[in-house]
Formats: structure tokens, C-alpha cells, sequence
């Protein structure tokens, strides 16, 4: 099975969406996935965001994030969004893990497919 | 050996692989999962899911409306 690795480097849904569709995809199928929110990502995993994010003829982004944890992949925020969006480790929903750039660089070193969004 | 239903009709691609990922753990050796879809990729994702995982699709229909109906045997 392959191990992916996802960036996310905005919080619109267009860099919201394809992270959850392609990482749930993966999980589904037995990958191992990992979401590494960098700064500009990270607004989009404060608690409440995902819920009102609603495009249509997408799935509910809420399910596929949920399904992504529920199937074992790892969501992170990156350290850095904390000072660079007055952003607490509070202020984002459960299941989300706050680590710095050298653990989540170590952590895909073996990653076969990735993607930035 | 049990035939269990899922009903994912409305759902949009890759919802209904999710549902049935998240079912799996419940899926004994020769169980029967069998799974309504409409969304347009589903026959080729199914087909797709079981040869990764390592399961059986045993046929997957789609009737004139363009409902899909799948059995997958773990």
C-alpha cells in the first residue's frame, strides 16, 4: 500500500476539498495518508469551518474529514499557524495534531505519492 | 455467512468507497456487501477498491435509471 502525503496552503474550498477527497480515496483503499495544514491551510480546521464549507455537486466535506480520522489518517496543523493566524491549539476541532515541519518531514519520508493544494 | 446491505444513493464519489471502507471491520471472512450507488465513477471505483484491498466483486449492475447495485464477498 502506498503512504501519501497531502499539503494544504489555503482554506478556500478549492485547496479544502481536493485534500479530503483524494486522502479519503486513499484511506478507503488501505493507504496510509497524512494532512500537513501549513499556515494558509489552517484557518480551514478551526472548529465549525469545514461545516459551512458547501460547493455543489461535492460530497460533505464533514463525512470525508471525519472518515480520514475514523480510518486512521493523520491530520496536522503546522506549528507555525499559532503566531501567523492568532490561532490557538483550542481553536481547532479534535483529531488535529499541531507539529513543526521537521516531524511531518520526517514523518513522509517514505511517502510514495503526494499532492499540494 | 451474512449479506449486508448499504444504501449510498445520492452520495457523491468517493462517499460510498468511504462507506464501505468503514464497514469493513465488521465484514467477517465470506460475508456478502451489497451496495447501492448512483454516483457516476462508482462501477470503476468499486472495481478498483476490491482489487486493492484484496476482496471480490461479484458483479456490479446498473439498471436503466443509472443505479448502480454492487456485491463485494470479503
Amino acid at each position: 500500500m502506498a503512504k501519501v502525503a497531502i499539503t494544504v496552503n489555503g482554506s478556500e474550498p478549492s485547496n479544502v476539498f481536493p485534500p479530503f477527497i483524494l486522502g479519503s480515496s486513499a484511506i478507503a483503499s488501505g493507504d496510509e495518508v497524512i494532512i500537513f495544514c501549513c499556515p494558509g491551510g489552517a484557518p480551514a480546521m478551526v472548529k465549525g469551518k469545514i461545516e459551512n464549507m458547501e460547493v455543489k455537486g461535492l460530497p460533505n466535506l464533514l463525512e470525508l474529514f471525519e472518515g480520514v480520522r475514523s480510518l486512521g489518517g493523520k491530520i496536522y496543523v503546522c506549528e507555525l499557524a499559532l503566531d501567523a493566524k492568532d490561532l490557538k491549539k483550542e481553536d481547532f476541532r479534535d483529531g488535529i495534531e499541531i507539529i513543526g515541519a521537521t516531524t511531518f518531514i520526517n514523518e513522509i519520508k517514505d511517502a510514495t505519492i503526494t499532492f499540494s493544494f | 455467512m451474512a449479506i449486508q446491505k448499504l444504501d449510498t444513493l445520492g452520495l457523491k464519489c468517493p462517499q460510498p468507497i468511504l462507506k464501505v471502507a468503514i464497514l469493513v471491520p465488521q465484514m467477517n471472512p465470506g460475508d456478502i456487501l451489497e451496495v447501492e450507488a448512483d454516483c457516476e465513477s462508482f462501477p470503476k471505483d468499486i472495481k478498483a477498491w476490491a482489487e486493492k484491498t484484496g476482496k471480490t466483486l461479484l458483479f456490479c449492475n446498473t439498471s436503466a435509471e443509472g443505479k448502480h447495485t454492487a456485491q463485494i464477498q470479503f
